[in-house]
C-alpha cells in the first residue's frame, strides 16, 4: 500500500527455473511494484515473497543473493563510473575476483560499453545506463532475474544480445520475472504470461491458455490483453474520436 | 525576437537550470535527507519536491546575505569613524566576489554539464534567439545578488562620501567585480564538473579536483576571516594604503580588490592624487580590461552550449575492464567518498573539521602553554562540524540508495562505513591539536587524552546519527525537519556529555589525570552503548 492507494491487490505468482514470466499490464496496474517488491525495495504491507527458498522479508540478505535486478528507470550511482559500480557491487556480494574480471570483459564487450568503464554513470547516454544496469544485474549470474522493461532505451543489437541471454539463462535453469508493454516481446520471448490488472492477476498461462480465456481464438496477444483487462472497447472509442475530429481540424 | 520576450521566457530554462543543479548535486540537499521505512521520502518525488523548494527560495536567502555582507564593512564610517572608505570598498567587494562565485559554482552545475535548455534548440526559434535566451538564464543566475550587492554597495559609498562621483566609481567597480565574480564561477565550474564528469579520471584528475577543493575552502575561509577580524583588518589596511611607506600601498595598489578600494577612495578626495592612487587608478583600468575579456568570455560559453560546445563529456577509450574488489565496508566507503566528494561544497565538508580546529588554536595563539580549555574547545567544535558529515553522507546517496538496497547488505554496513567515514574527517582535527602540543608545552600532559576521547565520542555520536538518519522518516514537513534537528541533537549531545564529564571532574576534584580519565570511561561507554544498540537493531 502506498498510502491509501492499493497498489497490489491479492497478487499471488509464482516463477519456476527454465521460465521467463512476462508481466503485461497497464499502467499503474503494479507491475512495478510487484518486482519492486521481489526486489527488496519495498516491503509488502501483507504477504510474502520467497526467492529460491528464502523470505524475501525475513531473510533478505539471502534472496538479495538470488536476485538481478534492472528497473525501469536505470537505478545507479551516477556519480561513479561503471568500473567503480561494478566494484561496488562486486565487493558487497563478496564476489571472486578472476571470474568476476573475465563476466565484466565478456558482458561489456557483449554490450560495447567497455569505453564508458570510466566515464560517471550521469554522463553517458539512457541506452549505455540501461547497458551498464543490465550488467550490474548479471554480473554475478544469479538465478533469478527481475527485469523492469529491459529493453527500454536499447539499440536493436543489444536488445538481441540480452534476449539471447536470457533464453541462456532460463535453459541452464534460472528463472526470469519481466515485466513489458511491448506485447510483441512477451508474445515471442516469454514461456507463461500474467496479466496483472488492478493490482491482481487476472489472466495467466502460455498464449494460447490466454486466448481460451478470453474466447479469442488465433488472437495476437495484444487483442487478447485487450480483451482482458476491458480496455479493447475504449481504445475503439477513442480511436473513432480522433479518426472523425483530430485530424479534420488540420484539413480545416 | 525582443529582449524583452527573451527575459521573459529565460526564466524557464533558469528555473529548470537551478533544479537541475540542486537535484544533481543532492547532497546540498541538508535540510530533509530520508530513511528506509518511507518509500516517498527515499524516492525520487521526495528529491524533486526539495530541489524545487529549494531552487524557489535559495537565491532570495543568498541574496539577502550578500546584502548585508556588502554592505556590514562600510558600518565603521556609518558609525562615525573617521578613515577613509578605501579598505571598506575593497573588503566589500573581496566578500560580495566571494559570494558570487560560491553561489554561482553550485547554480552553474547542470549549465556547464548539458547546457541550460536542450527543450529549446527543438522549439522553432533561430540560433541567436536560442543564445538570447540561454545569456539571459545565465544572467537570472546572479542577477538579484550583483544588483543587491552594488546597489548596497553603491548606497553606503553615496551616504559616506557624499561624492556622486564616488557613486559612479563605485557603480563601475562593482559591476566589475561582478562580472569577474561570475566569469571566475563560471570558469570553476567548468573545470571541477569537467574533472568529475569528463571522459577520464586520472591521478591528473584527483589532484586537480583536490586543488579545487582546497582553493573553495580558502574562499569559505577567506569570508570567515574578513568577517571575524573585520573590525581589526579593515582600520589596519586602511592606515597601509594611506601610510607613507610608499612601497607597501604601491604593491597593494596593484592587487585586486585592493586597486579597485584605493581607486573609489580616491575620487572622493578630489584631484590631488599620491602614487599610490595613481597606480591604483592606472590598475583599475587594466582589471576594467579583464572584465570586458571575461565577460566576453562568459558570454560565448554560454551562447556556445545549445551548440554542443559544453563541457566535454564523455565515453573514452577504456578496453581494461578489471574490477577491483573489497570487503564491504571498504566498499561502501569508497563509494560514500567517491559520491560525497562529486560536488564542491559538500566535499570541502571533509577538510572543514580541521580548518576550524586550526582557526580555534590561531585564536588561541597568543597564550603561551595550550591549555585543556583550549583542546576541549577545539576538539568540541571539530567533532560538531564533524557530525555535519552524516546528514551530507546519506543525503549524498539520493535515488542511488535504491541500488544499494537490492544489494545483500545488512544496514550496520552501511552504518559503520559512514560512521568510519565521519570519525575519519575528524583526525585531521586532532591532528592539529597534536601539532600544536608539539610546539606549545601543556598545562598538562593528561589534556592529551582529550583529543583520544573525542574521537571515540565523535565515533559514537555518526554511529548513532547514522543510525537515525537511516532508521525512520515521519511524514510531514514540520515533524520531518524536527526529527531531523533532534537527530543531530542526539549526535552533539553524545560529542558533548564527555566534554561536560571532564569539566564537571575538574570543577569537582582540580584533577586533570581523573577529568580527562573520567572523560575517556564516558566516551568509551558511549561507544560500546551505540555499538549495542546497532547490532540490537
Amino acid at each position: 500500500m502506498y498510502g491509501s492507494f492499493l497498489a497490489l491487490n491479492g497478487l499471488d505468482l509464482r516463477v519456476v527455473p527454465g521460465e521467463i514470466y512476462g508481466l503485461l499490464g497497464p499502467n499503474g496496474a503494479g507491475k512495478t511494484t510487484t518486482l519492486r517488491i521481489t526486489a527488496g525495495l519495498i516491503e509488502p504491507t501483507a504477504g510474502s515473497v520467497v526467492v529460491s527458498g528464502f523470505d524475501a522479508t525475513k531473510d533478505p540478505l539471502h534472496a538479495k543473493t538470488q536476485i538481478g535486478y534492472v528497473a525501469e528507470i536505470p537505478i545507479l550511482y551516477e556519480s561513479l563510473t561503471p568500473r567503480e559500480l561494478f566494484e561496488f557491487e562486486g565487493s558487497v556480494r563478496a564476489l571472486a575476483r578472476e571470474p568476476t574480471d573475465r563476466k565484466a570483459r565478456q558482458l561489456a564487450e557483449a554490450f560495447e560499453v567497455a569505453s564508458a568503464f570510466d566515464t560517471p554513470i550521469a554522463t553517458l547516454s539512457m541506452g549505455t545506463k540501461q547497458k551498464v544496469a543490465i550488467i550490474a544485474a548479471l554480473i554475478h549470474q544469479p538465478p533469478v532475474l527481475l527485469l523492469d522493461e529491459p529493453l527500454n532505451s536499447l539499440d536493436a543489437r543489444s536488445s538481441k544480445i540480452l534476449k539471447e541471454i536470457l533464453s541462456l539463462h532460463v535453459q541452464r535453469g534460472g528463472a526470469v520475472l519481466f515485466s513489458t508493454h511491448v506485447m510483441e516481446i512477451a508474445q515471442r520471448l516469454c514461456s507463461r504470461i500474467g496479466i496483472i490488472s488492478g493490482g491482481k492477476i487476472v489472466a495467466e498461462g502460455d498464449l494460447d491458455q490466454l486466448r481460451a480465456r478470453a474466447g479469442e481464438k488465433d488472437a495476437t496477444l495484444e487483442e487478447v490483453f485487450m480483451k482482458l483487462t476491458n480496455e479493447a472497447s475504449e481504445v475503439e472509442n477513442i480511436v473513432r474520436m480522433l479518426r472523425e475530429s483530430f485530424f479534420d481540424d488540420e484539413d480545416h | 525576437m525582443k529582449t524583452t520576450d527573451a527575459w521573459r521566457l529565460s526564466a524557464i530554462p533558469y528555473s529548470e537550470m537551478a533544479f537541475k543543479s540542486i537535484l544533481q548535486n543532492s547532497s546540498n540537499m541538508w535540510w530533509g535527507s530520508f530513511g528506509k521505512g518511507s518509500s516517498e521520502a527515499s524516492g525520487r518525488k521526495d528529491l524533486v519536491k526539495r530541489a524545487l523548494r529549494i531552487a524557489r527560495f535559495d537565491k532570495f536567502v543568498i541574496t539577502a546575505f550578500v546584502i548585508v555582507a556588502a554592505g556590514a564593512p562600510f558600518l565603521p564610517q556609518v558609525l562615525g569613524a573617521s578613515y577613509g572608505i578605501a579598505a571598506s570598498v575593497t573588503l566589500s567587494l573581496a566578500v560580495s566576489f566571494a559570494l558570487v562565485v560560491l553561489y554561482g559554482v553550485q547554480t552553474l552545475s547542470s549549465f556547464v554539464t548539458s547546457g541550460p535548455s536542450p527543450v529549446l534548440s527543438t522549439l522553432p526559434l533561430t540560433r541567436k534567439d536560442v543564445s538570447l535566451v540561454n545569456l539571459l538564464s545565465f544572467v537570472r543566475t546572479s542577477d538579484y545578488l550583483v544588483v543587491g550587492s552594488v546597489a548596497c554597495q553603491v548606497f553606503f559609498v553615496l551616504f559616506v562620501t557624499g561624492s556622486a562621483l564616488s557613486g559612479l566609481f563605485m557603480l563601475l567597480t562593482g559591476a566589475m567585480n561582478s562580472v569577474m565574480g561570475v566569469g571566475v564561477a563560471l570558469w570553476l565550474s567548468s573545470v571541477f564538473y569537467r574533472n568529475i564528469l569528463g571522459s577520464k579520471q586520472g591521478k591528473r584528475g584527483g589532484v586537480l579536483r583536490l586543488a579545487l577543493l582546497l582553493a573553495w575552502g580558502v574562499v569559505v575561509l577567506a569570508i570567515g576571516v574578513l568577517f571575524a577580524a573585520a573590525g581589526y583588518l579593515i582600520p589596519l589596511v586602511q592606515s597601509v594604503l594611506t601610510s607613507p611607506d610608499a612601497l607597501t600601498g604601491s604593491i597593494l595598489s596593484l592587487v585586486y580588490p585592493f586597486s579597485l578600494g584605493i581607486s573609489v577612495g580616491s575620487v572622493s578626495q578630489g584631484l590631488a592624487l599620491s602614487l599610490v592612487e595613481r597606480t591604483a587608478l592606472e590598475a583599475t583600468v587594466g582589471y576594467l580590461l579583464v572584465a570586458v575579456a571575461v565577460s566576453r568570455w562568459s558570454m560565448t560559453s554560454v551562447t556556445s552550449f545549445p551548440e554542443g560546445a559544453s563541457m566535454g563529456t564523455g565515453e573514452g577509450r577504456t578496453h581494461d575492464t578489471s574490477i577491483p574488489l573489497h570487503e564491504p565496508v571498504t566498499a561502501y566507503t569508497m563509494k560514500d567518498l567517491r559520491a560525497a566528494s562529486a560536488n564542491m561544497p559538500s566535499a570541502f565538508l571533509f577538510t572543514l573539521p580541521a580548518f576550524e580546529t586550526l582557526v580555534i588554536l590561531l585564536i588561541r595563539a597568543y597564550l603561551p602553554t595550550l591549555g585543556a580549555s583550549t583542546i576541549l574547545v577545539a576538539m568540541i567544535l571539530g567533532g560538531m562540524v564533524s557530525l555535519i558529515l552524516p546528514l551530507v553522507l546519506v543525503s549524498s546517496e539520493g535515488t542511488g540508495f535504491d541500488f544499494a538496497k537490492t544489494m545483500p547488505l545488512r544496514m550496520r554496513t552501511i552504518i559503520f562505513s559512514k560512521a568510519l567515514i565521519t570519525t575519519a574527517v575528524f583526525l585531521p582535527a586532532v591532528a592539529v591539536v597534536l601539532a600544536e602540543s608539539l610546539l606549545k608545552p601543556l598545562t598538562s600532559p593528561f589534556s592529551i587524552l582529550i583529543p583520544l576521547a573525542s574521537i571515540l565520542a565523535v565515533a559514537a555520536a555518526s554511529l548513532l546519527e547514522v543510525r537515525l538518519f537511516l532508521g525512520f522518516a515521519p511524514s510531514g514537513r514540520v515533524t520531518f525537519a524536527l526529527q531531523e534537528f533532534a537527530r543531530m541533537a542526539a549526535g552533539a549531545g553524545v560529542v558533548l556529555l564527555p566534554a561536560i564529564i571532564y569539566v564537571v571532574a575538574y570543577i569537582l576534584t582540580f584533577n586533570h589525570a581523573l577529568a580527562a580519565g573520567a572523560m575517556l570511561v564516558v566516551a568509551s561507554v558511549e561507544v560500546l552503548a551505540v555499538t549495542e544498540l546497532i547490532r540490537q537493531s
